[in-house]
């Protein structure tokens, strides 16, 4: 004999496929043909479930299956018992599974879909929020300058302290498998050998025979008296290496390079030439002073510099020039406004 | 099968350190040479043991400094990204470093260390007298004990002919300083083997050679293989790059014995093509730096490792199925 939850189990499959119109026309229906009264209280409360669920899904089907549900029905009902069990058989969709009904068991499934549903909510957020902000995107090349836009985040610098300990790393029991990263390695031996290797290294002796250029020189450059001309590479004139002048020469550079203290030659060099600069400015400025007289010495003293600066901008390099231009700048400044206006 | 990383170190006889000091146990069988088809390998029959010796401090081998120059003869294998990340890895591993930028046109080993800001003296500098080779030096941050000094700026222009003296006076000089002489000299080499190469290489006494997996890498590591040999640098190793271990399972990609087999060098290490890279190029921390640590960080790692002890790999990992983890939550990726 079938119970309630069977039947239960066969509406809930025309809920899932059929009108809602079709259902409620066949409940009482079927009900009757099994023997089963409507006073039943397990009855009663999943007639209720059924109506709400109804409510819900029925919109979806289209009117013409329920019009045809019912047509089925009127037949069934016209033909014997066995008849009608035939025919509800035939229209209803094979049963899937069964879900035999337990008390409480609705608060049950209930709490394990909201659970699944907030795990799986949670899940999806945490993935979209890793998403959206890995570690080592452009706003990394932002916060470094590299583009020029504005400030779109500051990554957390990430250290990896302790060399030696490392979790991720995991080797079998036989030494012969290694786990890294959540998967596992089987290792397999390197076959090359000490004589392969020295195959492979005559064969290379052979194929690329190579001496290693000492010297660069320019395409028209002439080779200097005492090289090797075999030690000589060429390159081309727009080359790193051939645009520059050696202005420096090689002895000083490996001083240079070697120095370990003290100021570096060539801020040595510029500070010493501006010392002796100005110790002769100031020289000349002592024998002026003894031979014009006080009264007049500012004027002299703006002549003559007006003076050395046109004959510098004449004769030093620019560099020596932008110097001088930049004393001149300074005794300048120094010199009131109203001299200025004089000269 | 598929080989992808390795993490078996044995240590080389050349080295100055005893192998029983460096391996307790013999953990290798050395195999017999066979020849090695793709479709065919099956390393089964092999007593291969893996001894990962991350609980000590590897002992270092060699005449310190000891100078490396990292070269590969085609561009963009990762020369400057294995500098790098080898390069901070021996630092963390206790090691003083200073690497070298020997790349004159196109530097970029600042850009991947996050020190561009930083970097207001070159070696160029040094040469012309302006500043002292300490001041060109610049120091990181994270760990003291690597250095950075760039060849030039980028319109700077580097003195006709000084180029391999240049680096050969400054190793000595290295070696003289106050501080001590450092432990290891990186030099990242162009690409190429133009000048810029020659330069790079002249001070070196080994090399690092970075291939990728591919025909056209293959050809220029091997031509540069044999430059380096003919100027006397017979230390050579190779670190096999961006393999990607689903390309080499559908047979798509050279398997690393497979590379090996080609250019018969010794291994010091495995990268696996990692995504990370661009990112950590992105922040200016190497990889190795990452936490928790990636699959190509911890490979770098281990290049470095073996690097210290002038160990070769003889053993790669080859890649089998992920773990299971099974369960409810691994459903939802839990």
């Amino acid at each position: 004999m079938l119970s309630p939850p069977s039947i239960w189990t066969l509406d809930c499959h025309l809920v899932s496929c059929q009108g809602p119109g079709a259902l409620l026309g066949r409940l009482p229906d079927v009900r009757v043909n099994f023997g089963l009264r409507r006073s039943d209280n397990c009855g009663e409360r999943l007639r209720r479930n059924f109506l709400l669920k109804l409510r819900a899904s029925g919109d979806a089907v289209p009117s013409s299956g329920t019009d045809s549900l019912e047509h089925n029905a009127i037949e069934v009902e016209k033909g014997d018992p066995f008849g009608r069990f035939r025919g509800v058989i035939s229209s209803l969709p094979p049963v899937v599974f069964v879900i035999k009904r337990n008390p409480g068991a609705n608060f049950v499934i209930g709490f394990c879909i909201a659970t699944s549903i907030f795990f799986i909510i949670g899940r999806l957020y945490s993935a979209r929020k890793a998403v959206h902000d890995p570690p080592g995107s452009v706003a990394d090349l932002v916060r470094r300058g590299q583009l020029r836009s504005d400030r779109r985040g500051i990554s957390k610098p990430l250290k990896y302290e302790d060399p030696f300990n490392n979790p991720l790393v995991k080797v079998g029991k036989k030494n012969s498998t290694v786990e890294m990263c959540g998967k596992v390695y089987r290792m397999a031996p390197v076959t090359l050998t000490k004589e392969e290797q020295a195959v492979h290294r005559r064969r290379r002796s052979w194929a690329y025979q190579w001496k290693r250029p000492t010297m660069f020189l320019k395409e028209s450059d002439t080779i200097p008296p005492d090289v090797d001309p075999d030690a000589v590479r060429w390159i081309p004139a727009n080359h790193p290496f051939a645009t520059t002048a050696t202005d420096i020469a090689e002895d000083l550079a490996q001083t240079n390079v070697y120095q370990k203290h003290g100021v570096p030659f060539r801020i040595q060099a510029e500070h010493e030439a501006l010392q002796r600069k100005l110790e002769a400015l100031q020289r000349e400025e002592k024998l002026d002073k003894l031979v014009i007289d006080r009264g007049n010495a500012n004027d002299f003293e703006r002549s003559l510099m007006f003076q050395e600066k046109s004959s510098d901008t004449e004769h030093s390099p620019p560099h020596e020039s932008s110097k001088s231009d930049h004393s001149m700048k300074s005794s300048e400044t120094d010199s009131s406004p109203e001299e200025t206006q004089k000269s | 099968m598929l080989p992808s990383l390795q993490l078996l170190s044995v240590s080389n006889p050349s080295s100055i350190i005893p192998s029983t000091t460096l391996n307790p146990k013999p953990i290798l069988r050395t195999p017999k040479p066979h020849r090695f088809s793709k479709s065919s390998f099956r390393p089964a029959a092999a007593p291969v043991q893996s001894v990962l010796q991350w609980n000590r401090q590897p002992q270092l081998a060699g005449d310190t400094p000891r100078v490396v120059v990292i070269t590969s003869g085609k561009g963009g294998v990762g020369k400057t990204t294995t500098t790098a990340n080898v390069g901070l890895s021996l630092a963390r591993l206790g090691f003083s470093v200073v690497a070298i930028d020997a790349d004159v046109g196109l530097r970029n080993l600042d850009l991947l260390l996050g020190l561009e800001n930083r970097v207001n003296y070159t070696l160029v500098e040094v040469l012309n007298g302006d500043c002292r080779l300490d001041q060109a030096l610049v120091r990181d941050k994270r760990w003291s004990n690597f250095e950075l000094l760039c060849i030039s700026k980028p319109r700077s222009k580097l003195p006709i002919g000084f180029g391999g003296k240049a680096l050969v006076w400054l190793v000595d000089s290295l070696k003289t300083r106050e501080e001590g002489c450092p432990n290891f000299i990186l030099i990242d080499c162009p690409a190429g083997i133009d000048a810029g190469f020659i330069t790079a290489i002249t001070p070196a006494n080994e090399a690092v050679l970075v291939t990728t997996p591919d025909i056209t890498s293959l050809r220029d590591a091997d031509r540069v293989t044999g430059l380096l040999e003919c100027d006397g640098i017979k230390d050579i190793k190779m670190i096999v790059n961006r393999v990607r271990t689903d390309m080499i399972k559908g047979e798509d990609m050279m398997s690393v014995l497979d590379v090996q087999e080609m250019l018969g060098l010794a291994l010091l290490g495995v990268i696996p093509e990692d995504s990370e890279v661009i990112r950590s190029t992105n922040r200016g921390y190497p990889l190795v730096l990452n936490k928790p640590p990636t699959l190509g960080g911890l490979a770098f790692e281990q290049a470095a490792w073996r690097l210290v002890e002038q160990d070769s790999m003889k053993a790669v990992m080859v890649e089998e199925e992920p773990k299971k983890r099974g369960g409810f939550f691994s459903f939802f990726g839990g």
